[in-house]
């Protein structure tokens, strides 16, 4: 026991050591947090917010792999809260999702969360009552591994994204119930026509406008909030979050994606990253240039910075309207040149899961999608398919491919067709047609390996998080497919991922963009079956078969 | 008859308040509320004419169901008296992706005798982005009259927008007693440029807008002095919040 | 007649020997295309058994080594006994980080024409042309392509090293830290 204890010790000593700026939290075995009101300083404004233990964001809970972790939540808001440890494997009823693993945290009041660490890697936690996760209240979680890492690094940072706008969650979601374009100040204008007009020819602009127009949708919905500042760590571009390194040192950057409704196109200009991990899970390395991280998703990257400079790591939103900016550097009050945005996408026909003829004579100015190699997770020709700024190789699902794979490979025993629906003129998303608050919950068997087949009927991106349980994404890759938490499904698309029915309760399966799960996009799943006691063991999850 | 109309928006009201709880699921309905004024405005006339008038609406409810209000009136500045005067309170409720239907009750209240109305209207988004707006009303003397709103947005820039608009009124049978002649009564087209000063809450505007009346109700207003087609230059501001 | 008998018999059991340690090393090395390998005069040279002065075990894991430091002597030749102790493929190869980085976009390669799978080599693939007069034979005698579970053995002369690593070039390797130092004095 004093081993253990002392074995802990040291590791959070180390960890303390490693991780700069953040404060961390490395008591063996038992947590505090407080759920306050808090100031938050993007560098662009200040607004009142909620943080963890008075910031936003919270701490950085650092766990030991076969902890047992008791955390006392204490509850200093005038409304009810709670918090979702998010890609976490633990019993239903420490999952906290309100009037599904338990009623919620009242204000006043101090719950106790108590499960065991069964995995290890990057992972998050948020509120999930109200808009209170877009106000702030969001942390992260590193969970060390009791067996050597597969991989080497020196010092490693967490390095999570969100974006902080200065309006609350409550007020942006009645003013896109009010008007669905509210927060879209990126629409095509007479400018834009007349510009179109020189490029294309008047017929083919005509026609295009009037393509979208008979939809009533426009090729400028890729981003359905704007106007936020992008932050790394609680601090805007301005503000520069910073990590330290000794040139030749491999850094780990656990980039986590906290953001409410923001996707971040992720590069550090002059280093290649190579990614070891995705949504805590380790995968074969693969190095890119680029990659992409869809809300509630984390990858886990190794850096070198060989020489003795600064490097900016650069988070360009979506939508490239906003970018978040954070610094590595070898001394502090260092920093590098920031890149610019590239041209702002546009959707295509093939977004809208159409395949129209008419896409010759188009204007193709974004060459977005159009590249040599076209990622199939997104629409073929679609004006969304991200690619590398500096023209290298841009990190694609098709990547992803588990090191060690969780589960035995086997038939799905069904398969689950869930249509991502919406309508966005009135800001209803729902799925299959019905919105959250008028359906039946879905009904899963203990032991079965469900095939869920999600078919992205809207021209909007859709991050999809079960609670719970692993998503291992079909990749085309067969056993090695990536076991995921948060699922990204591209407009126009149809991704498959199988789910082993292995953790009993009742668990939340949403889209993680904050508006969209308000607004419908939400489901129940209810575990029929499997062992009794609802103990705090769970059934052998992450253990290889 | 009167005295249903007269309680309708009372009814109406409650089974508003009961939507939350007649969804299916333990989840009660999202319930949302919004404030608007398309038309707050100092006209003056190329006669002279001033007048200030008004064209918002209010909502509270849900997807499903919604409680809205709808008001909309010219204050003549000279003689301090509203030429017209609406307010209408009603259902409102989805028909389908782009189109709502709602049904309710209706007050004008200009100088002059007062009527109370049976109103239904379709309201939504045309192909092509045309904000449509029609309704037919009964009023308590039994006459049936429609209008029909049209509204269209040009974005100059992503803040400039410059918009078109146009709305006719016609009556099915005259009401002397109102100034309403039967057929097409009158047609007012707007013509407004604005800019969005604060997000979309406050977008200050100035434009034209050029009112005529026709048949027997340009002769009503004829006979009382007043021309039955004017010009006017407006200044403005649209709220939204 | 003794003597002679004895000496063929010598002569033969080397040549058993030498065979057999060649056929039971199921690697191969990467393709000896072109120049790559034009520094070897550096990076030393295949050794001699019999001047083996002691032996390393090498254990390859997903994705390190165990040992991760080596110390030679200039002109020492070692015997390095490679054993593939985890589910991946893995390469132990000596060289300098230039050679590695360019064997590191051979192995692309083989990655991309299906020769390299995460836990298999396809051997019989790997004389396949590549329609340009290069096959992807991967017979270097600096270096050990091993799926899980194969063991290999490499005899190497230092010579006077430049800064000398030993690595494992299968994509994305390398990144992840599989790499180890040779310090040569």
């Amino acid at each position: 026991m004093r081993k253990s204890l002392m074995r802990v010790f040291s590791l959070g000593l180390m960890a303390s050591m490693s991780t700069a700026l953040l404060p961390v939290l490395t008591f063996a075995g038992t947590y505090n947090l407080t759920v306050d009101k808090v100031l938050i300083d993007t560098g662009d404004f200040t607004k009142e917010g909620i943080g963890y233990n008075g910031k936003s964001p919270g701490p950085i809970l650092r766990f030991n792999e076969g902890e047992e972790v008791t955390i006392n939540v204490t509850n200093n808001l005038e409304e009810t809260t709670s918090i979702h440890w998010h890609g976490l494997i633990l019993p239903y009823q420490m999952d906290g999702v309100p009037k599904i693993s338990y009623p919620g945290i009242e204000p006043g009041e101090t719950f106790t969360y108590k499960f065991p660490i069964v995995q290890t890697g990057t992972y998050w936690f948020h509120s999930h009552s109200g808009f209170q996760e877009p106000d702030g209240a969001y942390g992260s979680i590193v969970i060390d591994p009791k067996k050597r890492k597969p991989f080497r690094f020196d010092r490693d940072y967490v390095v999570q994204f969100t974006d902080k706008h200065p309006h609350s969650g409550k007020r942006i979601m009645r003013n896109l119930k009010m008007a669905s374009d509210y927060y879209n100040r990126q629409q095509q204008t007479l400018g834009d026509f007349l510009s179109d007009v020189n490029k294309n020819g008047f017929e083919a602009t005509v026609s295009d406008r009037l393509d979208w127009g008979s939809m009533r949708m426009m090729a400028t919905d890729v981003e359905d909030v704007q106007g936020f500042t992008p932050l790394i760590n609680g601090k805007g571009p301005e503000q520069n979050w910073t990590g330290i390194f000794n040139p030749k040192e491999r850094v780990l950057l656990r980039l986590i994606n906290s953001s409410a409704m923001t996707y971040f196109d992720v590069r550090i200009p002059g280093l290649k990253m190579t990614v070891v991990a995705s949504d805590g899970n380790y995968v074969q390395p693969v190095t890119v240039d680029e990659l992409r991280i869809g809300v509630a998703e984390t990858y886990d990257v190794l850096v070198r910075p060989k020489d003795d400079k600064a490097y900016t790591i650069f988070g360009a939103s979506m939508g490239q309207t906003a970018y978040a900016r954070g610094t590595l550097a070898p001394r502090d009050g260092m920093s590098a040149d920031i890149p610019e945005m590239s041209i702002r996408p546009l959707l295509t026909m093939a977004d809208m899961g159409m395949d129209h003829g008419t896409m010759e004579g188009m204007d193709h100015s974004s060459m977005r999608g159009m590249g040599s190699k076209e990622d199939k997770f997104y629409a073929k020709g679609s004006g969304i398919a991200p690619t590398a700024a500096n023209g290298g190789k841009f990190l694609s699902y098709v990547d992803l491919k588990a090191q060690k794979p969780l589960y035995k490979e086997r038939e799905a025993t069904r398969e689950i067709e869930l249509r991502l629906t919406g309508n966005m003129e009135r800001y209803i998303w729902s799925i299959n047609g019905v919105k959250y608050e008028d359906a039946d919950p879905i009904k899963l068997q203990y032991g079965e390996r469900v095939r869920f087949k999600f078919v992205n009927e809207t021209m909007m991106t859709h991050p999809m998080h079960l609670h719970g349980m692993w998503s291992i994404l079909d990749v085309g890759a067969g056993k090695w497919n990536p076991a995921k938490h948060t699922i990204s499904v591209a407009p126009g698309t149809t991704v498959y991922s199988e789910t082993e029915v292995d953790a009993t309760g009742q668990w939340a399966f949403h889209c993680h963009l904050s508006y969209h799960a308000d607004a419908g996009m939400f489901r129940k799943v209810v575990v029929e079956g499997g062992p009794k006691t609802a103990s705090l063991t769970t059934t052998g999850k992450g253990v290889p078969q | 008859m009167r005295k249903i109309i007269k309680h309708f928006p009372s009814i109406l009201f409650s089974l508003a308040l009961l939507t939350p709880f007649t969804s299916h699921a333990e989840e009660p309905a999202n319930i949302f509320y919004g404030f608007q004024m398309e038309e707050f405005e100092y006209r003056y006339g190329e006669s002279g004419e001033e007048l200030f008038a008004f064209d918002g609406d209010a909502f509270i409810g849900s997807d499903e169901l919604k409680l809205r209000w709808e008001g909309d009136g010219e204050f003549d500045l000279n003689i301090e008296k509203f030429e017209t005067l609406s307010n209408q309170l009603s259902l409102q409720t989805p028909v389908s992706d782009f189109w709502d239907i709602k049904g309710g009750v209706r007050y004008t209240s200009p100088q002059g005798p007062d009527r109370w109305y049976v109103a239904v209207g379709l309201s939504g988004l045309a192909p092509q982005w045309f904000e449509i707006d029609t309704q037919l009303y009964l009023s308590e003397k039994g006459k049936l009259s429609a209008d029909l709103d049209v509204e269209y947005s040009v974005l100059l820039t992503n803040y400039l927008t410059l918009t078109p608009s146009a709305t006719v009124d016609v009556a099915f049978s005259s009401d002397r007693e109102i100034g309403v002649g039967s057929g097409v009564n009158s047609v007012e087209a707007g013509l407004r440029l604005s800019y969005d000063v604060w997000d979309r809450i406050f977008s200050p505007y100035v434009g034209v807008v050029y009112e005529r009346k026709f048949g027997q109700t340009a002769n009503f207003v004829e006979a009382e002095g007043e021309s039955a087609d004017i010009w006017y230059a407006v200044i403005g501001a649209k709220l939204m919040f | 007649m003794k003597i002679k008998r004895s000496f063929l018999s010598g002569v033969a059991g080397v040549t058993l020997t030498a065979t057999l340690a060649v056929s039971t090393a199921i690697a191969f090395a990467a393709g000896n295309q072109d120049g790559h390998h034009g520094d070897k005069a550096a990076t030393g040279e295949p050794g001699k058994a019999s001047e083996v002065s002691r032996t390393i075990e090498i254990k390859m894991f997903d994705a390190y080594y165990e040992p991760e430091d080596i110390s030679v002597k200039k002109g020492e030749t070692i015997r390095f006994k490679v054993v593939n102790a985890g589910e991946l493929v893995h390469e132990f190869n000596i060289g300098t980080a230039a050679t590695h980085s360019a064997h590191q976009e051979e192995m692309m390669l083989m990655v991309e024409h299906g020769v390299l799978e995460a836990d298999k080599v396809n051997r019989n693939m790997m004389k396949m042309g590549m329609g340009n007069g290069m096959t992807m034979d991967h017979s270097d005698p600096n270096s050990a392509l091993l799926a899980p579970n194969e063991t290999a053995e490499i005899i190497w002369k230092f010579a006077d090293g430049e800064e000398l690593e030993f690595a494992c070039n299968v994509p994305g390797h390398y990144d992840a830290g599989m790499m180890g130092e040779f310090s040569i004095e």
